[in-house]
């Protein structure tokens, strides 16, 4: 097995976990509470690594391309219809998506 | 008819009239239908590509060929959109997804004449290396080890596309890679795969996954075939703002496999007592092979290497965190009905997403969280210029480098670790070439002492996938590997 790097097998906070969770919009698994505290612990350790690498002084990259965006010509086009688009929508309603009740 | 056709070939037996495309396309959706166990496609459009293949003969009859290429049978990721046809990132929450129009690459595809049998398997989003995390089970690797008689994975994430290539379900197929996911199996299935320069095609209607680094590209048997149908798929496209508008090259037609005078980099920070002694030869082997060729071999030191496997593991999860927050159950994909919209959303993303994706989707909003967002991603963007510097600088005295694809030759699928950062390290040495931007290669080499195929990856700076793929040429005609799996999955 190729084993470059050293992991102590940390785990993640489980407050924090069921927080994330909120923030992602995932229910957090009571029955895999731990695992998934487990399988976190151990990237957050492994990006950790990151930590002590000098980067004062270095832009960062957000995308590799060397090219300033393109334009292109505002015209309007016919592609994608309402209908087309609400072919995919679970629920819908006239020319709408249908959600639950938001307002009471 | 011949096993294991060619792309290249079957544009010459198409051309010779010695067959159809109607007859090609039965032949592969026999060889598809042989192969089910192998798991390979998640759709198969039998109908469809039936149909297409007539038109093609008839426009090949009336002299109206749209391009050389024209009623070649291929596969297509399910991360692709295809207008009228379910694309489903081989995730539940999309299981019911039919896309009302056509990606950008496929549409390429139509427009020379190529035919479609269907949707590959792959992990789910893209995301893995093994294809374990499909809702739709695992592909086997067509290939067995000599000494066993264990299912391997194929590699991932588009191990569908490169299983599908390597058991001859189709003759050329798609794939795209994030982080190695054209290459490492490419590599694990003895198949030829092309990560291009990021911007050389275009990702409009691929399912994104991380937008700065997802590029699609081609995974064949040949060299030749991957110029051919990267030449198909590449060039501008106005949809995708990071599309390149650099005019697309003729890859095909001024393929030269020359390398006298050539530098080949030799990066230090690959190597490793780790790797295995069949990689290692494998890897001396090629080196040997260049220089006897004509190709000057230079010690070359990329010192970012080891720190791109952790970037990674923060600029992609924090970009799918992003990309994926549209699954909610609201204008495509499945709904779980809930008690009021956030649980309805809650709901919807907990069945619908697998384990592995709604990790990265932790992860992702955890480096991205207030308090966290310069502590990880700016600092992994910053990091990112480091491993992009140190491509700049090696390119300044080389003409390509070389190392091996993968740190191991295909594993059984029973055996993969539980720990998910030691799956993540099937991409160590494919993840830094996604950071810098740059394209890449996978060929196969020769087979390990248990007869599984080892990759080498070829590296080039920015938009030299010409000379990529020379470089590669020149490997392909010395080496001749001709090894093909025995097609156990026959009965």
């Amino acid at each position: 097995m190729f084993k470059p790097y050293i992991l102590e097998n940390m785990e993640f906070d489980k407050d924090s976990l069921y927080k994330l969770g909120k923030l992602s919009k995932i229910k957090i698994d009571e029955s895999k509470l731990q695992s998934l505290s487990s399988d976190l612990g151990s990237i957050v350790e492994f990006i950790d690594r990151l930590k002590s690498i000098d980067t004062e002084n270095v832009d960062p990259t957000s995308n590799s391309l060397d090219q300033s965006l393109v334009m292109r010509d505002d015209i309007a086009s016919d592609v994608n219809s309402a209908n087309e688009i609400l072919e995919n929508a679970p629920q819908k309603e006239l020319d709408f998506f249908s959600v639950p009740k938001v307002i009471e | 008819m011949k096993r294991n056709l060619n792309f290249i070939e079957a544009g010459s037996l198409l051309e010779a009239k010695e067959t159809t495309s109607v007859d090609l396309t039965k032949i592969y959706l026999e060889n598809i239908k042989e192969a089910e166990e192998l798991n390979c496609f998640n759709t198969i459009t039998a109908e469809q590509a039936l149909n297409d293949a007539e038109k093609s003969d008839l426009r090949r009859q009336q002299g109206k060929l749209k391009s050389r290429f024209d009623g070649i049978p291929i596969g297509v990721k399910d991360l692709f959109c295809t207008k009228n046809i379910k694309t489903t990132a081989s995730s539940k929450i999309l299981s019911n997804f039919i896309p009302s129009y056509e990606s950008a690459v496929t549409q390429n595809c139509i427009d020379a004449g190529l035919i479609s049998l269907g949707k590959l398997n792959c992990d789910e989003f893209a995301m893995g290396s093994t294809n374990k995390t499909s809702y739709y089970g695992p592909v086997t690797n067509p290939w067995k080890s000599n000494k066993s008689d264990a299912k391997l994975v194929p590699g991932g994430s588009s191990g569908g596309s490169a299983a599908a290539v390597a058991a001859d379900l189709c003759v050329a197929s798609l794939g795209t890679d994030t982080g190695g996911s054209i290459r490492q199996p490419a590599s694990f299935t003895g198949t030829v795969g092309l990560k291009p320069t990021y911007g050389r095609v275009s990702r409009w209607g691929i399912i994104a996954f991380a937008s700065s680094l997802d590029q699609a590209g081609p995974i064949t048997k040949t060299v030749e075939d991957a110029a051919a149908l990267f030449e198909i798929i590449a060039g501008h496209d106005s949809k995708d703002s990071t599309s390149s508008i650099k005019e697309k090259e003729r890859f095909y037609d001024n393929l030269n496999n020359s390398v006298k005078g050539m530098k080949i980099g030799i990066p230090r920070e690959f190597k490793s007592n780790d790797l295995p002694l069949s990689t290692q030869k494998a890897w001396d082997d090629c080196k040997k092979l260049l220089q006897t060729n004509g190709a000057e071999l230079i010690d070359l030191s990329l010192p970012h290497t080891m720190d791109a496997l952790p970037t990674y593991y923060i600029i992609a999860p924090a970009e799918a965190s992003s990309n994926l927050a549209r699954y909610d159950g609201v204008k495509y994909g499945i709904r779980e009905e809930g008690k009021d919209l956030i649980d309805m959303y809650e709901k919807t993303r907990s069945v619908g997403f697998g384990d592995e994706v709604k990790r990265r989707i932790l992860i992702g909003t955890y480096v991205l969280s207030s308090g966290y967002y310069d502590a990880y991603y700016i600092k992994a963007q910053k990091i990112r210029s480091l491993i992009k510097n140190d491509f700049n600088k090696a390119f300044k005295k080389v003409d390509a480098i070389l190392t091996p694809s993968t740190p191991s030759t295909a594993f059984e699928i029973e055996n993969e670790p539980n720990d998910p950062v030691q799956t993540y390290l099937n991409d160590i040495f494919t993840v830094p070439i996604n950071l810098a931007g740059i394209p890449a290669i996978s060929i196969p080499f020769a087979n390990d002492e248990n007869n599984l195929p080892i990759g080498l990856q070829l590296i080039t700076n920015s938009f030299e996938e010409q000379k990529l793929l020379n470089i590669a040429k020149n490997v392909q005609d010395t080496v001749n590997y001709e090894s093909v799996p025995k097609n156990w999955w026959q009965t």
